[in-house]
């Protein structure tokens, strides 16, 4: 008896492994879109209202939904009082999103660049770049949804059946 | 005279399992991986088995008398 509900656990537990795993990758596409929204947003956001960046950043972070949502909060926050240094803030923000999200280090290394350029620049400039990194973003999401195809159900099927034969092994 | 018959199943299990993870990924494009894992699902019935085979050519031996016990 117990040994069944051992190797029942046991099968459980890599399933759900897979099962993360291939939601991840399904996670990863929505975060990316969802980041070149957010992107978007700050465009119109930039264009129309002319606030600080500090409310642009509160405005989107209310529009969008986590884990996007977390990181214009957080920026929002670390922003709050006087600051000197806005690269390390943006820095800090992306690690903190790249321990809340899916996204990859290159993704990330994007918005990081496009962090460098924030604020440095006339409108048209910095619309410019806005335009690059959604480019850049786009091509990434490409590349995502390409993976999530390949690999989605693949995970799935090998976390369920790699626990059987771990089980199997150990009977 | 019994035998157990659990290592059968188990042995048939593996091969079972093994030859479903070499068709998945092979589907998904990875003919290396899928090729190493039949590998090593063999090599890992040839470690169950060859205990058994051992006792076979012992006995072997035995009936014909080549070592007296």
């Amino acid at each position: 008896m117990m040994k069944f509900i051992g190797a029942l656990l046991f099968i459980t537990t890599s399933s759900w492994i897979g099962f993360d795993l291939s939601k991840q990758l399904s996670r990863r596409t929505i975060q990316i879109r969802q980041l070149i929204q957010s992107i978007q947003l700050l465009e119109t956001e930039m264009s129309y209202s002319q606030l600080t960046l500090q409310h642009t950043f509160q405005i989107i972070s209310k529009k969008t939904d986590p884990p996007i949502s977390l990181f214009y909060k957080k920026l929002a926050e670390d922003m709050e009082g006087i600051v000197t240094d806005f690269i390390t803030v943006w820095d800090e923000a992306i690690t903190y999103l790249q321990q809340s999200s899916d996204l990859k280090q290159r993704e990330l290394e994007v918005l990081k660049q496009f962090g460098r350029n924030l604020g440095q620049h006339t409108f048209t400039e910095q619309q410019k770049h806005i335009v690059l990194t959604i480019h850049h973003l786009q091509h990434e999401l490409k590349e995502a949804n390409e993976r999530r195809q390949q690999y989605e159900k693949m995970t799935k099927s090998l976390g369920v059946l790699i626990g059987i034969l771990i089980v199997l092994l150990l009977i | 005279m019994f035998v157990d018959a659990t290592i059968l199943f188990q042995i048939a299990g593996i091969g079972i399992i093994t030859a479903l993870i070499h068709t998945v990924l092979k589907q998904v494009g990875k003919e290396d991986i899928a090729q190493f894992v039949s590998l090593v699902g063999f090599i890992i019935v040839l470690v169950i088995v060859i205990q058994h085979l051992a006792d076979l050519f012992q006995q072997i031996k035995s009936v014909f008398l080549l070592q007296g016990f």
